[in-house]
């Protein structure tokens, strides 16, 4: 008797013991990457800006990259923050970054990466987070090595800094492209040599009509000559230029006191001048708005024509330009004011009109439906 | 341990924890709140704005003066607080950084009460809401509210926010037919020539087409909110509270109801 009951007592123990291991099982992952999809698309141009940096759910990750992948666009922009990924000096976190281009990848998009954002540890404290002293350049460079070695193979396009011709982006500084230059060299030699494949787009210049001198900013123009002037050229592969058409239509000409789609063409001109024609230019921003009363914005119904013939002008008549990559898909939370009204897809991921329209010239069928 | 002892250090416990309790309800007499004494004493109320968006904020081109009825409201503030107004004119997306920062005392420009920016800033009471309305044509009586648009048509902008709610009603009221103009007032002009049973706008809109042409009209609740508030500080509680004390005067006189009459009529030439 005594003996079945320590027998008994042993199973109950055993169970226990199951039961506690399967308990402390770690839970299995909810989302996987699943198959490799393609982009089905008319053109291979067509590219949209995604803001996925603050995206906490995995899930909202790979639904809004697969939501662009069934909108039609091969190309993604996205932005991956130093200061997120190298909270301390030589101490790398890529688990956020690596989920993103990796569901990336597995949607069959590319993935251009823009780098920025010092973080505190490389900037006197109370600096803007665009503020970076020459003197830590290397810094910033060692985190270009280590971002382009980590993605090797996975991340063949990295865009230094953003907007360096604002003086928001160039830490409340004056603007300087001899100084942009300088930092751009440090980025462009460090990513090399991580991966003698991989492509440095330089300038991400905003366009702007700023006069000179002005504490805002450098006109877009007069900088990217500046860059030539400080010696840019061996130190990019690809131009990035910002398009942005405020109120014009796309195919409203250039000019140099006016800020449109077009102007990227005036960009093209300052490359040829210095002997940089056969260099690439990638619209890594820009687009429209349509935001009902902002002085800027576009009739929704304009916003959807502009956009689909930015991506078939691209496609028909520029051939320097690699693709057109609009801001933005969607935000994690919206922002409630214009800058909502640059998204094709709600933060609860509802499609736009706009959305529906470039998915129909993607597929073809817009003249059909459209 | 034993019984009593127990008893004696749970006691202490439970006393030591009313004592934080209490500690942390006492304000730190370096902590007052003195935002309204100090625009009082300044004799300025600075208020940070864009001014790109008419008719609530705007450059005026003949005058280089900022209008609008955000320019109007804040006046009206500065008056019942006993304050002049200086305007700050800034970039949308710097608004509330410089807001912190100390550059302006408070944001009146078209502002959207944001969940999100409420760990940084405090928001007064809605002044303005400027989300999607249900318009009808002068006459019509048989349709009251959405549930209403059963087996009828509805006019919306294509693309816009109405447009998005018009798909999304679709699903639910059956018959639905939504037909797609390119700008709200031509979503209007179809209300008031019969051409749609109702349209779906933004409220500016409305009243921008109702004060300028009339046969048209607001029926039942707004469809969604998009609230325009004032942003203050977090820290500055008794600023906010002058602020909406004024808010609430301000809507029971009439002085908002002019200020809509005013500002949106049409664009202010």
């Amino acid at each position: 008797m005594a003996n079945l009951h320590r027998a008994w007592t042993g199973i109950q123990l055993l169970s226990i013991a199951l039961l506690l291991i399967l308990g402390v099982r770690p839970p299995q992952p909810l989302v996987t990457l699943g198959p490799q999809r393609h982009v089905e698309t008319i053109n291979p141009k067509i590219g949209v800006h995604t803001r996925l940096t603050d995206e906490v759910e995995e899930w909202k990750i790979k639904r809004t990259l697969e939501m662009v992948r069934e909108m039609g666009a091969t190309w993604i922009v996205e932005y991956f923050p130093w200061a997120y990924y190298e909270p301390e000096k030589g101490v790398f976190d890529w688990s956020h970054p690596d989920m993103v281009v990796d569901h990336a990848r597995r949607q069959g998009l590319t993935v251009v990466a823009r780098l920025g954002y010092v973080p505190e540890w490389a900037r006197p404290q109370d600096s803007a987070f665009s503020y970076l002293d020459e003197s830590h350049y290397d810094d910033f460079g060692d985190f270009v090595y280590a971002f382009v070695s980590h993605f090797r193979g996975r991340v063949q396009y990295v865009i230094i800094w953003n907007e360096p011709n604002l003086g928001l982006e160039w830490g409340f500084q004056p603007v300087d492209p001899a100084g942009y230059t300088a930092l751009l060299r440090v980025a462009y030699e460090r990513a090399k040599e991580a991966d003698p494949q991989v492509q440095v787009l330089a300038g991400a210049l905003a366009p702007t009509l700023a006069p000179p001198g002005d504490p805002e900013g450098m006109n877009d123009l007069d900088y990217l000559q500046g860059m030539y002037d400080a010696g840019a050229a061996p130190y990019f592969d690809i131009l990035a230029a910002h398009a942005y058409g405020w109120k014009f239509p796309v195919d409203d000409p250039p000019a140099a006191d006016k800020v449109n789609f077009r102007r990227v063409e005036l960009l093209r001109e300052v490359m040829v001048r210095n002997g940089d024609a056969h260099k690439p230019i990638m619209v890594t921003e820009g687009g429209w708005n349509d935001h009902p009363r902002w002085t800027k914005g576009v009739r929704p119904y304009q916003r959807i024509e502009y956009t689909i013939g930015a991506y078939e002008l691209a496609a028909r008549e520029w051939d320097w330009c690699l693709a057109v990559i609009p801001y933005a898909f969607r935000f994690p939370w919206p922002a409630r004011s214009y800058q909502d009204y640059f998204t094709f897809v709600t933060t609860d991921f509802d499609p736009k009109p706009i959305y529906r329209q470039v998915q129909l010239y993607a597929r073809g069928e817009r003249g059909a439906e459209g | 341990m034993s019984g009593w002892r127990t008893r004696r250090l749970m006691v202490w416990v439970v006393l030591a924890m009313a004592v934080l309790a209490l500690l942390a309800c006492l304000r730190w007499p370096g902590e007052e709140d003195r935002s309204l004494e100090r625009v009082k004493e300044a004799g300025v109320l600075r208020v940070g704005l864009d001014a790109s968006y008419p008719p609530f904020e705007e450059i005026d081109q003949t005058t280089g003066e900022i209008r609008g009825f955000d320019v109007d409201l804040a006046r009206e503030l500065g008056q019942r607080l006993g304050v002049e107004v200086e305007f700050v004119n800034s970039g949308w997306d710097g608004l509330y950084d410089a807001l912190e920062a100390g550059r302006f005392d408070v944001v009146i420009s078209g502002l959207v009460y944001d969940p999100w920016q409420t760990d940084r800033v405090a928001y007064s009471i809605s002044y303005f809401n400027a989300g999607q309305v249900l318009v009808v044509r002068e006459g019509e009586e048989d349709i009251a509210q959405i549930s209403d648009l059963k087996g009828r048509t509805l006019g919306v902008e294509i693309g816009s926010e109405g447009d998005v709610q018009g798909h999304e009603l679709r699903k639910r009221l059956r018959d639905l037919d939504l037909r797609a103009y390119t700008a709200p007032d031509e979503v209007l002009q179809a209300v008031q020539e019969g051409e749609v049973d109702a349209g779906l706008v933004d409220s500016i809109s409305a009243y921008q087409f109702i004060r300028a042409q009339g046969g048209v009209r607001i029926v039942g609740e707004p469809v969604s909110d998009e609230l325009y508030v004032v942003a203050v500080r977090l820290k500055d509680k008794a600023l906010l509270q002058a602020i909406d004390a004024a808010l609430v005067e301000m809507r029971d006189d009439g002085t908002l109801t002019r200020l809509i009459d005013k500002w949106l009529v049409t664009v202010q030439q």
